[in-house]
Formats: C-alpha cells, sequence, structure tokens
C-alpha cells in the first residue's frame, strides 16, 4: 500500500519529465546491419547529435531481410509499423503491395521528393520506383565485382596490369592461375543475382520489364552457359556462399566475383595483396551490369512519424550524413564528391550505369525467387542441362506468379 | 496363472476395487474440490495459453488467407492443405524427414547405451571426465555447433578434407553435394544430441540392483546374456522414454543445423518438414500453408507417437 502511495505520488513528476523528454519525434529504424561501431549507427548517432528535432532508435531485428520483414508484418498487423525500414531490392513489390510501402510523392508531395532525390545521381530514381510508385531512397547500393588475390595472380606469372575484361579472356587466366599455384582458380556465389548479370550482359532478362519470366531465352541460355563453364573446365569447385567468403579470405581462391558491398569485411580478413577489378563482361556483347543491396523505405502511417522520417533522409542524403555510410562497401550513390578508396572498381561500373535487381512480382514472388534459385543451383551442380534447367525455372516460376 | 494360489486369487478383487475406494476419497468427497482446481489453475491456464489456444489459431489460420495491411481474411476451406499435399517440395521435406529419423532415432539411442555401458565399467576419476567431455556438445546451441561444422567441412580449407586428402582419399563438398549434404546434417546433429541420452541411460543402468547381475552372473550368465536378459529388461521404461522424446528431438532440434549449415540445400535435398514449415512461413510469407504445414506436421508426429506407444510400451518391464 505504502508503495502505491509513492508510486501514485511520483507519477506526476515522472509524467512531466517524460513529456519534456517525448519533444522530439522518435522513429524507430529497423535494419539488419549488426555490430555498435556499424557504420549505421554511425549515421544515426551523428543525425540524433544534430538536434533537429527528431530522435532515430536504431533496431536491428536480425540479419536477413526476410528476418526483419517477418517482425515488421507483425507491428504492421498490429497498426504500429516500423517508420523506416531497410527493404531488400529483391522484397520490393512485396514491399509495396503487402506491407504498404508509402510513395514519397504521395507522402512528401513532388517538390520535396525531387528536392530530395536531386542529392542522388540520375538514373536511380528509376531503380526505386516498383509499379510507377518512388518507394524508396538507394542507400545501400552494390553491384558484382571481380575480387582477385593479387599475391596468387603474381605467382602465376600473370600481368597485373592485364586483369581481363570479358569472362571468355578471364577464364583461361584463371586455368593458368590453378594450374601453377595449385590453388583454386577462380569461384562464382550460386544465387539468382551473379547470373542476372550473366544473362542481362547477353542481352537477356530474368524477368522482363512487363513481369514475364524470360530466364529461358537463347540470350539467358548462352549467358548460363558461359556461367557454368569453369565448372567443366575444373576451375570452380562450387560453395556456398558462407564457405566461397572464408575460402577466398584465406588466399586459397585466385579470383573470385562476388559483391562488391562484402569488400570490408574480406579487406579486414585477407592476409594477401587484393585488388577490385569491374565485373568482366561477355564477349561481343553490350555491357548491362545489375545493382543490389536494400533501399530505405516509410511504413509509417501517421504524418509525424512520415515528416520525420523525412528529417533523417534529408541527413542521409547530405554529403555530412552519406561519408560515414561508405565504410560499408556499399556505393556513393549521391552526387556528393565523396572519397571511396578501394571501391572504385563498383564506382566505375555505377557511372556506366546499373540496372536494378530483379524484382519479383506478386504475393508468391520470394516464392518464385527461390524456385528460380534452386533451377540455378541444379544447373552448376550438373543435375540438369542449361536449356533444361532454366525451362524448369520460368515454368516454376510462371506458375508461381500466375497462382498469385 | 495355473500356479497361482487361492490366496493370490482371492486378493485380486481387493486391488482392482482400491482405486474405486481413492476415488472415493477424491477431492469432491472431502469437500476440497475448489482447492484441488484452484491448485490446477495455474497449469491449465499455461497449457490454455500457449498449447491449446496457438494450436487451435494455427488449425483457424490454416483455412484462410490473411493480408497484415488490411487485417482481412479470405475464407480458403481446405485449399491450402490440397496444395501442400499437391506439392512436390512437402514430398522431398517428407520423405527427407524418414531418413533423418531412419538415420539419427537408432543411432541417438544405440551409441549413448553402449557408452552407458562402458563407463559403468569404467572405475575413478576418469568416468567424470569422459561424461563431460560426452555431454559438453549436448550444451551447445545448434547455431553455435554449426558454425564450427562449417569451418570443418569447408570443401577448400576445411579440416575433413585435410584429413581425407592426406589420407590419400578425393576432396569432398560435404554440405554442396547434393547426394551428400543430408548425411553430413545428420553427423553434426548426431555429434549435437548423443550426449542428451548418455546420463540418462547411465542413471537407469546404475539403479538396476546389483544382486540381480550378482544372481545372473552365479547362474553362469556372461557380460551377454545379463545385459540383454537382465539389464536391458529392467531399463525399458527409460528405453521407451528415451525413443519418444529423441523422435520429437530429431523432428524438431535439427531445423538449427539445416538453417546453419545447408538452409535446406542444395536444391532441398538436405531440408525437412519443419524446415519447410520455416521457409513458407517467414521467407516466402505464405502464413495460410505454413499454418496448414504445421498442421499436418503435429497430426504426423501424433500418429508416430501413437505408434511408438502401440509397438514398443507392450515390451517395457514397469518394476
Amino acid at each position: 500500500m505504502r508503495l502505491f502511495r509513492r508510486t501514485a505520488l511520483a507519477m506526476p513528476a515522472i509524467l512531466i519529465a517524460g513529456s519534456a523528454r517525448s519533444a522530439d519525434a522518435r522513429i524507430d529504424l529497423v535494419h539488419l546491419f549488426s555490430g555498435a561501431d556499424h557504420p549505421a549507427q554511425k549515421v544515426i548517432a551523428a543525425f540524433n547529435d544534430r538536434k533537429l528535432g527528431v530522435s532515430v532508435v536504431s533496431r536491428q531485428e536480425g540479419t536477413t531481410y526476410e528476418a526483419i520483414t517477418t517482425k515488421a508484418m507483425a507491428g504492421i498487423a498490429a497498426g504500429r509499423p516500423p517508420a523506416i525500414m531497410t527493404t531488400g531490392w529483391k522484397l520490393a513489390d512485396f514491399a509495396r503491395k503487402t506491407l504498404g510501402a508509402q510513395d514519397f510523392n504521395d507522402i512528401y508531395g513532388a517538390d520535396r521528393t525531387t528536392a530530395l532525390m536531386a542529392n542522388f545521381r540520375p538514373g536511380l530514381k528509376e531503380i526505386c520506383t516498383v509499379g510507377g510508385s518512388l518507394i524508396g531512397l538507394p542507400w545501400a547500393m552494390s553491384t558484382p565485382v571481380l575480387y582477385v588475390n593479387m599475391t596468387l595472380w603474381k605467382q602465376a606469372g600473370l600481368d597485373p596490369a592485364q586483369v581481363p575484361i570479358t569472362i571468355e579472356a578471364l577464364y583461361p587466366l584463371a586455368k593458368q592461375l590453378q594450374e601453377r599455384t595449385g590453388k583454386q582458380g577462380l569461384i562464382f556465389e550460386v544465387n539468382e543475382w551473379l547470373p542476372q548479370a550473366f544473362i542481362q550482359n547477353a542481352g537477356g532478362d530474368v524477368i522482363t520489364r512487363d513481369g514475364q519470366p524470360a530466364m529461358d531465352s537463347a540470350a539467358a541460355v548462352h549467358a548460363i552457359e558461359r556461367f557454368v563453364e569453369p565448372r567443366r573446365m575444373g576451375i570452380w569447385n562450387v560453395l556456398s556462399i558462407g564457405e566461397m567468403v572464408t575460402a577466398f579470405q584465406s588466399g586459397a581462391i585466385g579470383v573470385m566475383a562476388s559483391s562488391s558491398a562484402r569488400q570490408s569485411v574480406i579487406r579486414t580478413q585477407a592476409q594477401f595483396e587484393l585488388a577490385l577489378f569491374q565485373m568482366p563482361g561477355l564477349e561481343g556483347r553490350p555491357r548491362r551490369m545489375n545493382s543490389g543491396g536494400n533501399f530505405l523505405a516509410v511504413y509509417a502511417t501517421n504524418r509525424e512519424q512520415r515528416e520525420a522520417a523525412l528529417t533523417f533522409f534529408q541527413h542521409v542524403a547530405s554529403a555530412e550524413g552519406f561519408r560515414p555510410w561508405l565504410a560499408t562497401g556499399y556505393m556513393n550513390t549521391t552526387v556528393h564528391n565523396l572519397p571511396a578508396p578501394g571501391n572504385e572498381a563498383a564506382h566505375a561500373q555505377l557511372a556506366g550505369g546499373l540496372t536494378s535487381e530483379t524484382i519479383w512480382p506478386g504475393p508468391r514472388g520470394l516464392e518464385a525467387l527461390q524456385a528460380h534459385i534452386e533451377w540455378i543451383s541444379r544447373i552448376v551442380n550438373g543435375a540438369v542441362s542449361v536449356p533444361e534447367g532454366l525451362r524448369g525455372s520460368r515454368q516454376a516460376v510462371e506458375r508461381l506468379i500466375s497462382n498469385a | 496363472m495355473s500356479g497361482e494360489s487361492p490366496g493370490a486369487r482371492a486378493s485380486r478383487p481387493h486391488r482392482r476395487a482400491a482405486p474405486r475406494r481413492e476415488r472415493a476419497r477424491g477431492p469432491r468427497s472431502q469437500g476440497g474440490a475448489p482447492i484441488w482446481w484452484l491448485m490446477a489453475a495455474p497449469a491449465v491456464v499455461l497449457c490454455l495459453a500457449f498449447v491449446w489456444l496457438p494450436m487451435a489459431a494455427t488449425f483457424g489460420l490454416s483455412v484462410v488467407d490473411v493480408n497484415v495491411l488490411r487485417s482481412a481474411a479470405v475464407w480458403r476451406g481446405l485449399a491450402h492443405y490440397g496444395d501442400t499435399l499437391a506439392n512436390p517440395d512437402f514430398h522431398l521435406a517428407l520423405k527427407n524427414t524418414a531418413i533423418y529419423l531412419a538415420v539419427l532415432l537408432p543411432l541417438q539411442i544405440i551409441v549413448p547405451l553402449l557408452l552407458a555401458y562402458a563407463l559403468m565399467h569404467l572405475a575413478g576419476r576418469v568416468v567424470s571426465l569422459y561424461r563431460g567431455a560426452l555431454f559438453l556438445p549436448a550444451v551447445l546451441s545448434f547455431p553455435i555447433a554449426a558454425v564450427v561444422w562449417l569451418w570443418l567441412f569447408n570443401p577448400v580449407v576445411g579440416v575433413l578434407n585435410a584429413v581425407l586428402t592426406a589420407l590419400g582419399g578425393m576432396p569432398q563438398r560435404w554440405l554442396n553435394d547434393p547426394d551428400m549434404a543430408i548425411y553430413a546434417v545428420c553427423a553434426v546433429s548426431f555429434w549435437k544430441c548423443f550426449g542428451l541420452n548418455l546420463p540418462i541411460f547411465a542413471a537407469a543402468l546404475a539403479n538396476v540392483p546389483p544382486e540381480l547381475r550378482q544372481a545372473a552372473a552365479l547362474d553362469g550368465a556372461g557380460p551377454w546374456r545379463r545385459a540383454w536378459h537382465v539389464e536391458l529388461p529392467l531399463i525399458s521404461p527409460t528405453l521407451f522414454f528415451a525413443g519418444v522424446t529423441t523422435l520429437l528431438l530429431v523432428l524438431d532440434e535439427i531445423v538449427g543445423a539445416v538453417d546453419v549449415l545447408t538452409e535446406g540445400g542444395p536444391f532441398k535435398t538436405s531440408t525437412n518438414l519443419l524446415y519447410f514449415l520455416y521457409e513458407r512461413a517467414f521467407r516466402h510469407f505464405q502464413f495460410g500453408e505454413a499454418a496448414a504445414v504445421a498442421t499436418l506436421i503435429m497430426a504426423l508426429v501424433a500418429v508416430a507417437t501413437w505408434l511408438q506407444f502401440r509397438m514398443f510400451e507392450r515390451r517395457v518391464h514397469y518394476a
């Protein structure tokens, strides 16, 4: 009883103190970047230090896009969505249609949206536009690049100034590297993203602009035949992405094609001379590389939270706000001149123009993506031929999209 | 029964009548019913809140499609069940679950039992040392254990392939070979879980009265006959308990290993029913179908446990 009385007496004081602190609008930023010293935390801390009347709360709620989306869905269903969430490009259609990612033009108006997007490189606005709606800020963008263990490259007697710009020229050199050093020549990551780069560089598409699966076109078959060639040549031992990164970091592989965003981790572990190069294209075909990563999307349903999110976006889009972010290995997507040492290859690719990551349409889009990855895996493991596998993928994806 | 004495026969009705008398002396007759109900209430409420209601909610979710934005549910009837049963990935997950059970269930019972026998015949401090070492993997969480194994399994820089090639063998893609991945997951799961049954069997064997062993030995029974005819029947309730709990463990706990080691791949060759359920719910966000899968799994587990009781409980000797 005494405790109750004391609490009752103290309550007004607590409420007054609380209301003074809550003068700032508080918004949650749900993300997947772990570690107290991750650049995401530095960006948020720098913003909060500016005391602009908005306080951003960092909420790392998982380490995959699916994990954070699952948790966000519970909040959305309960009417308490996160104000901002890092959303994977592959989830873009799902985010717009199922999670309710907001169109910037609707919530901020055309003028303020244009002013915000003017901080970003021309062309990126299209990448962030899904079904006619601009739903994200291109914050975390990566592209496939070639990681070369230059110690092994030189040890094999290969010219360090002559890293090839086509896949057809790369393979014989990777074979030489393997024969002369005894280390594995080359490795590709097995997923949907790197094969997308091959298919686009052959002139094809995984899914066309009007949402039709096209991964078994003649161009795509040509591309994936080139993709699996090193497996047939015996210079690519297929590993999972985790195993691949571990093996490359330990110096056991000569050349690795993977996301430019992995470089911050790889650089800290690699005990050899590492160099990054643009992802080679296909001989005689125009380059058309893809991007990946995630964007910042707004899920807030009330006006105050949305406005607070805009204040944070304006900070993120500024030179001051973007500089610490580059330590991740993601590209400088802004128009600001910011140094990103070591990431020149990715930036050269960005300057050459990038397409978006494949967006998997419909409520069963993520299942379609999974089906496609599994067919790619079957092809790479030699369980089916390239035309069979791509046809299988197209049929599976078509069925899932049409059932939606 | 022919050798039964009249006195024994006469005592049978008394034994049967005893429960009736106990029932007659039950709480109601003592006027203490509210107290008994009150004492049982916390357990009943917890069971309702965390077992029965979620089960009912899962079944409810399995017959609708839910849109999180509109919080509206669309009636689908049994369509999710039909879709699931027609899905080839579900068939593969079912087949893989049967493989996991066929490999792991006997291993998780027989190996700890043999080790418990071996430990029983050891003396001195070395016993606790061995017990501790053998139990150690069981206290690790699956993700941590699997991360350690990821290093060992790495085809390029892993220890296993280094040993294999040093012995003149061919390096293997343990987790990426579609024919090998499921057995690699079995190996990790076995390493992680076999220690759980070890102290249970050791305790059961320690409780076997030594005079029975001595009597059997005096009658000329060797170690094998003593184990088969004296010790195993006496520890059969423990074996039965371990069988039921290990079945649930193999079905349930392996998901952590599958997720970290292979994510069910390559192309679903190492998935199982629970991982299939996890993917439907938390990767593809098809909650209605996932709920249907969960309901089917509940039914399968209930049938498997019932079969275990039907097949093995009659062979259990309760002292």
